[in-house]
């Protein structure tokens, strides 16, 4: 069993939104280094990296250490899409423990709006996609996009549990709600209801602001063992337990898009850190999708299943609300980085050092999720703020 | 079609479409679709069914498996209709639906839903296919109702 004995003691962003010109590696470098002064460290105490980039970037750790002038005990680049960034810390924590290193750097990276702008054409990248199989199976049916992918788990959910578009609503409002008060945001402006609605049509049931953002940014957080992070200047975030659930059988088998793989890796992570969904006092959740941290309210037991759409709409994810979640925007408003400012932000909070218009007052356990590699893979943390 | 060529963009049945590169464990299931049959491999170990092609029973591993010609029927398990062009060779399509069906057999297909209005469209519709011959040689299938569908869908607008 895993001994509880990491620690987060470092986390960074860096510049998100549009910034033209970045690359992805440049963008890790900042957040990577940013992370390391932050936790108090120098660049002779990290030995290891579990990092990822884009999916069309090969062996991004090694790319980083180039960068950053490091050489690794441990290191490796991930492949589980969205999960792979809560992956990479449990990995980093498992490897501390073992022995394998004593100071990991996290991350991950992605220039998405600056490839879209070069690329001339907001749809250029998605006509043909990448994988022979998806090719296939999918776009000579004129499935592109991941915005169907996910509306397809909608879909079903709406047609088993009675989920609504309003519903839907309710969680790109609320998570936008947040993100007015992040000055770091890519989009503050507030939502309202009726501009949810009246969105640009997407694929049904979703529209323009059921969709996460494209965007230039990097996150990383540094891991070590927690008898050196009581030493370091920040209070440290213990990574008390995690989990893990990969439903690689596919999203369009069993009932994988109703009641996802966040099922399994969240009761994994709950009896690993020895809690229960009631304990839980912030959630930052894998929002690539308003239906996606809808349904991973339910998965992870913060509400009945099928009952997310009412627990939302009735303010839960607000920060006085039963579950504070994605409290700097989410990937809806703040920016998409792939789970990695899920896990800035659950460390941020657990330090207590935002001002209070943004702090969740008193937090002490947060839970981290990702989600991805064609929407299967999952992956949770819960994090503790240390003493 | 020639398994050398690229996937090429062909005009045919109303709309251009994306002319899949049939692979080893795919071109039987392709082949029949362009003799109008929906066949899928049934497992001679075991007896269950998988979709797509491969050459291994998903269940026990085995590798002997016969292609079986299946009914056609089926259900609709969840659909999206595009409302968005992300080809423009699909402006003139859309708005058009993407379904996930489930055959009476089990298997789960991912196709398109045609001959009925984007709104009456409804998850646990039944469903028959239907066999589109979009190029030369090769036919994609697709399903419309079994039944008149008028009830209004649910949240299919």
């Amino acid at each position: 069993m895993y001994q509880r004995s990491a620690a987060i003691v470092g986390a960074a962003h860096s510049q998100l939104g549009e910034v033209p010109g970045s690359t992805a590696i440049g963008l890790m470098a900042d957040a990577a280094v940013a992370a390391v002064v932050d936790a108090g460290l120098t660049p002779s105490d990290i030995d290891g990296i579990v990092v990822r980039g884009p999916d069309d970037e090969y062996c991004f750790h090694q790319q980083l250490g180039e960068r950053l002038g490091l050489n690794a005990s441990f290191s490796t680049s991930l492949d589980n899409g969205g999960a792979s960034q809560s992956l990479a810390v449990i990995l980093a924590s498992l490897a501390i423990e073992a022995g394998l290193a004593t100071a990991v750097l996290c991350g991950y990276a992605r220039n998405s709006w600056t490839r879209t702008r070069r690329s001339g054409s907001r749809n250029a990248r998605m006509n043909q996609s990448t994988h022979a199989r998806i090719r296939e199976w999918r776009d000579s049916f004129g499935y592109f996009g991941e915005p169907a992918t996910h509306a397809l788990g909608a879909q079903r959910h709406m047609a088993t549990y009675g989920t609504t578009k309003e519903h839907l609503g309710h969680v790109a409002v609320s998570v936008r709600e947040h993100a007015t008060r992040n000055p770091h945001a890519q989009i503050r402006w507030p939502l309202t209801m009726d501009e949810y609605m009246d969105g640009r049509p997407i694929t049904d049931p979703f529209g323009i602001y059921d969709c996460s953002l494209r965007t230039d940014g990097a996150g990383a957080v540094v891991v070590t063992d927690v008898a050196r992070a009581r030493d370091l200047p920040h209070t440290p975030v213990i990574v008390r337990g995690f989990g893990s659930q990969n439903n690689l059988r596919g999203w369009t088998v069993d009932d994988h898009m109703v009641q996802t793989a966040a099922k399994a890796s969240g009761e994994l992570a709950y009896r690993s850190a020895d809690v229960s969904p009631s304990d839980i006092d912030t959630a930052q959740l894998y929002d690539c999708f308003t239906y996606m941290l809808l349904v991973q309210i339910e998965d992870y037991g913060f509400c009945e299943k099928g009952e997310g759409g009412e627990f939302i709409s009735a303010g839960a994810l607000g920060l006085d609300g039963e579950i504070p979640t994605n409290t700097s925007g989410g990937q809806l408003s703040e920016g998409h980085v792939e789970g990695m400012l899920q896990v800035v932000e659950g460390v941020r909070q657990l330090r207590h050092e935002y001002p209070a218009e943004r702090q969740v007052t008193d937090a002490e356990l947060a839970l981290v999720s990702g989600h991805g590699g064609n929407t299967v893979c999952h992956s949770t943390l819960i994090l503790e703020r240390g003493r | 079609m020639s398994t050398s060529a690229s996937e090429t963009t062909a005009e045919s049945v109303g709309a251009p479409r994306t002319i899949p590169r049939p692979t080893s464990e795919s071109r039987y299931f392709w082949d029949a679709c362009a003799r109008h049959e929906l066949v899928i491999q049934r497992c001679t170990s075991c007896g269950r069914c998988w979709f797509p092609p491969s050459n291994h029973c998903q269940y026990c591993w085995s590798e002997d498996f016969a292609w079986t010609p299946v009914s056609g029927r089926g259900e609709l398990y969840t659909f999206t209709v595009f409302r968005r062009a992300y080809a423009s060779e699909l402006v003139e399509q859309i708005p058009y639906v993407v379904g996930v069906v489930e055959l009476e057999e089990g298997p789960r297909l991912i196709t398109n839903i045609t001959e009925c209005e984007t709104a009456h469209v409804r998850v646990g519709m039944p469903v028959e296919v239907v066999f589109n011959d979009i190029a030369e040689g090769f036919t994609l299938h697709a399903f419309r109702p079994r039944e008149d569908p008028q009830s209004p869908g649910t949240g299919a607008v």
